[in-house]
């Protein structure tokens, strides 16, 4: 392993004082590098498994083939920047079963009963492959949608299970937002997924994605402990020429769910992309989001809420390439960590040499709310470009402000009402984005409850230095 | 699309470099002590019974040696691998003893000295001069004044000599020789640098400075410097460093190691001007205690390329660190600098600022840490990194590391990257200035965090190298 880095290069020295107080976590299993995959499910017969037991063509097979062996060649983490902030040490499914034919309880009522103009489809891969073979393996043949070198996002390309396919044709603009709904697998099971959004020219419409806890929620005998599951899923987007979507996603699986999300977009000229992305749940969040900004004057704007508290461990990258002319980026994470919950933010964004004209942006910002929590920020540039309207990146970390809580305070709202008020305060420039007013409703309802339960924890007791 | 052919006329950039030629001198010494190329054990074990050290400090050159072979090298920045590290001399000395005086400095040294202006700049306001001619402290004038209030000036491997104690406590205690690869190989093959010792509660009047040269093709140089100031002392230390250039590579692999103890100040400045052929890998670092402050004020304009990130460690409550970085990237050369601040105790604070110009297909990279440790409480850091590309041939990268692992912790971080604004070259134009002249100015304005912090002449100095940089970058 050369996991050597700026930071491994400082870590090593004697001086004592670097972590005085070494944090103890529960259950840590033994011996095990924070970068060792916790599953092993995923080898050549599961490919062949899902190939042969699906009677999928022979081109999909050997795409499954050629999946595995890209993800047995590659490390967890292919980024020399970030390999001293991966940890998936929290993550223990070496016990997992995958999905082949069947499927979790609850999944696939998302597309019963949908109402769609002409032309558009909201589907699963099966359906797809049956209806237009030549436009599915166009799309899915190669993976050109998904990042060669990241080992979990071959893991999806290689053994998905379950695929949902949206296309919106050119000229169609939808006028009430599609829900995609995903449900996690039963405990002790992996789920490993692909969506595949296409919007055709000038085609406009908008997308939520719910991420939901195994249906009905598993209760198992008193002190027995819920085995981990594992959701892992891709999200491609391609957006043609002045096509625009919207699309936010509510992250709330269960506190025994382990996720892994790639979200990959390629987008065309003058199209826009809105990713509003809301993470909640699981006990270890892995995500990568992916904004290629092919086309000139392409813009995407990207905000992201975090709000973490037990053990939880959100790992979330973000990836800008401005490739056309005169593109936009937009992208604001925002974190608020409770307990010790942990969060690495990281986003780089890259101007390549045919980007004139960029405009970036990249927010981090975080809010420690216990002495044991932990947030981390990498905000990298990578520029080729100098000629550009803005490149910048900006990022703090800062407790309560205490003038805003002494403000409300003054006009008569108790201390932990205005102390709910400011943080979730924080948090809704996001979720002001989102686009559907009844999942926008649920977000705000699905923060007061985590907020009231984060007060009910016993959040104090965290060792403190 | 623009690739010229070579027998266009040359650019004024060339012109320059060909300028600076003019100080690339390579005096014939007759080197009466070296090692043969290469690094083995028994290299090591030369260079220690070379020095007469003592059996610890060789004990000490054998376990880094040993971690140097252990240790792969780092992959996070490339290039590094194509060091080879069997073609370098780890020792040589240029003359057998230590020089005292003026007079004694042999005079083709003192040539050399004479380009780089020592005489002149000791005239005015040097404090003292610790002139490293290769691995060697040659020439060491303290003045009197110093010695007097107490103030130790000298070279490292005098100062483990007269000092033995203060090696005990402090040698490799800030930086260890496991801490990277290159601090391992600086611990098994050092000679020469600085060591300081400035007694509790003096005020050092007046910068102490050294001035460093590689002389002798393919000669690796590895000073190590040692600066211990004791409670409520106050000290200046300023290094810059000239090289002549060699067509085949060079290494420098230096240590420096900063004891600021409770209630003291110290100031670093670094004006890095290697040539283009150097590989200038530096592990710089400061233990700043109760109320100390330390500041680096760090810029690197010349090399091949240079690895180096000047970091702070608060380890007393209430320490400051300060750390400014500037880098100039030009053609070939990739600049990789950045700073660190690590904050252990409470109501520490730290800022950051970094400056970068890249041109002509040069590479500047910020690589930083801010990291706010379990019980830190009420450390208040910023860091603010600032780049200017010149041209589209050229490369800036940012990539600041931001660790917070406490619930009170104020910190913010700014980065952006940009061209020279074209509205501030016109109204600087519609004034009178030609475009190179206005390209200069306002370069200079972007860099004036540095400058301002810089002693007069030495202020005037970079400016002027900066101008020199500059010209012909245009058009």
């Amino acid at each position: 392993m050369t996991s050597t880095s700026a930071q491994r290069e400082e870590a090593v020295p004697a001086s004592s004082a670097d972590t005085p107080t070494p944090r103890e976590r529960p259950s840590r299993a033994p011996r095990r590098g924070p970068s060792d995959l916790p599953f092993r499910f995923a080898d050549r017969g599961l490919a062949l498994a899902l190939a042969a037991e699906r009677d999928e063509p022979a081109w999909l097979r050997d795409e499954r083939l050629a999946a595995w062996q890209a993800f047995e060649a590659l490390p967890v983490e292919s980024n020399q920047l970030y390999t001293p902030y991966v940890d998936l040490r929290g993550a223990d499914l070496f016990e997992v079963r995958p999905y082949v034919t069947d499927a979790p309880a609850g999944l696939g009522d998302d597309l019963e009963g949908l109402r769609l103009p002409d032309g558009v489809h909201v589907e699963t891969f099966g359906q797809w492959l049956e209806r237009d073979p030549a436009s599915f393996r166009a799309a899915i043949d190669g993976a050109a949608g998904l990042p060669a070198d990241d080992k979990l996002a071959m893991l999806a390309r290689g053994f998905w299970s379950h695929g949902r396919h949206v296309e919106v044709p050119a000229g169609v603009a939808l006028e009430a937002p599609i829900v995609l709904r995903w449900r996690a697998g039963a405990p002790g099971r992996a789920l490993v997924t692909r969506t595949f959004i296409s919007l055709g020219e000038g085609a406009s419409g908008s997308i939520v994605e719910e991420q939901l806890d195994s249906c009905p929620p598993v209760e198992c005998a008193e002190g027995e402990p819920v085995p981990q599951s594992l959701f892992h899923g891709t999200t491609e987007v391609v957006l043609g020429r002045d096509a625009s979507l919207a699309l936010a996603s509510v992250q709330q699986l269960g506190d025994q769910q382990v996720a892994f999300q790639h979200r990959h977009a390629s987008i065309g000229h003058g199209a826009s992309l809105h990713w509003a992305l809301a993470q909640l749940g699981g006990r270890l969040v892995r995500s990568r989001v992916d904004n290629r900004l092919v086309g000139d004057h392409a813009s995407v704007e990207q905000v992201e809420i975090v709000f973490g508290s037990g053990d939880q461990l959100f790992d979330l990258t973000s990836y800008t390439r401005h490739i056309g002319r005169d593109t936009t980026g937009n992208l604001l994470s925002k974190g608020v960590l409770l307990d010790r919950a942990r969060s690495y933010l990281k986003g780089l964004i890259t101007i390549e040499k045919s980007a004139v004209g960029t405009d970036s942006f990249l927010g981090e910002f975080g809010m420690n709310l216990s002495k044991a929590a932990r947030s981390v920020a990498i905000p990298s540039l990578e520029i080729d470009q100098p000629d550009c309207r803005r490149a910048a990146h900006s990022s703090s970390v800062g407790p309560i402000d205490p003038t805003q809580l002494f403000y409300l305070e003054s006009r008569g709202i108790p201390p932990d009402e205005a102390r709910k008020f400011v943080v979730l305060g924080f948090l809704e420039p996001v979720v002001a984005r989102v686009p559907l007013d009844g999942a926008r409703e649920d977000l705000r309802r699905l923060l007061e409850e985590k907020w009231a339960a984060g007060l009910a924890s016993p959040r104090a007791a965290a060792p403190a230095a | 699309m623009t690739t010229e052919p070579t027998t266009q006329k040359p650019t004024t950039r060339e012109l320059v470099t060909d300028r600076r030629d003019e100080y690339a001198f390579h005096d014939d010494i007759v080197y009466l002590k070296e090692t043969k190329r290469g690094l083995t054990r028994d290299t090591v074990e030369e260079i220690s019974r070379f020095k007469d050290e003592p059996e610890w400090m060789l004990k000490l050159r054998l376990r880094a040696y040993d971690h140097f072979l252990k240790r792969p090298m780092p992959m996070w920045t490339d290039g590094l691998d194509k060091i080879n590290f069997d073609n370098i001399v780890y020792y040589r000395k240029p003359s057998e003893r230590e020089e005292r005086s003026w007079d004694d400095v042999p005079d083709k040294i003192k040539a050399t000295f004479e380009k780089l202006g020592i005489p002149e700049a000791e005239r005015k306001f040097l404090a003292g001069v610790g002139a490293q001619y290769d691995s060697e402290v040659v020439y060491h004038n303290v003045r009197e004044e110093l010695s007097k209030i107490g103030v130790v000036f000298m070279g490292t491997d005098q100062g483990l000599k007269e000092y033995p104690e203060i090696f005990k406590e402090y040698f490799g205690t800030v930086v260890p020789a496991e801490d990277n690869k290159f601090s391992a190989l600086n611990g098994a093959v050092w000679s020469g640098g600085s060591f300081v010792y400035v007694p509790k509660g003096v005020e050092v009047p007046l910068p102490l400075q050294a001035y460093f040269r590689i002389n002798g093709e393919n000669t690796g140089q590895f000073e190590r410097t040692l600066i211990v100031v004791d409670e409520g002392a106050k000290v200046h230390y300023i290094e810059g460093c000239t090289a002549p250039i060699y067509a085949t590579e060079s290494l420098h692999v230096a240590v420096v190691e900063v004891v600021a103890l409770p209630g003291s100040k110290v100031r670093y400045t670094t004006i890095q001007n290697w040539s283009n052929d150097v590989y200038n890998l530096v592990t710089k670092r400061a233990h700043a205690y109760e109320h100390a402050t330390v500041e680096w004020i760090d810029a690197n304009t010349g090399s091949r390329k240079t690895v180096k990130f000047p970091s702070i460690y608060l380890r007393g409550e209430g320490a400051s660190a300060d750390i400014i970085s500037v880098a100039v990237a030009g053609k070939g050369q990739h600049q990789d600098t950045g700073a660190k601040a690590i904050h252990l105790a409470k109501n520490t604070t730290s800022r950051i600022v970094s400056k970068s110009v890249s041109k002509d297909g040069g590479r500047a990279t910020y690589r930083g840490n801010l990291k706010v440790a379990p019980g830190a409480t009420g450390v208040v850091a910023s860091v603010r990194c600032d780049a200017l590309m010149l041209d589209d041939q050229s490369r800036s990268d940012t990539y600041p590391y931001i660790d917070i692992q406490e619930d009170d912790t104020t910190m913010t971080h700014e980065a952006t990257v940009g061209k020279i604004s074209q509205d501030q070259i016109f109204y600087l134009m519609s004034r009178g200035l030609t475009e190179n002249e206005a390209q200069n100015l306002v370069i200079q304005g972007f860099l004036e965090v540095f400058t301002k912090e810089l002693p007069m002449e030495y202020a005037i100095e970079f400016n002027r190298l900066v101008k020199l940089e500059m010209e012909g970058s245009l058009g």
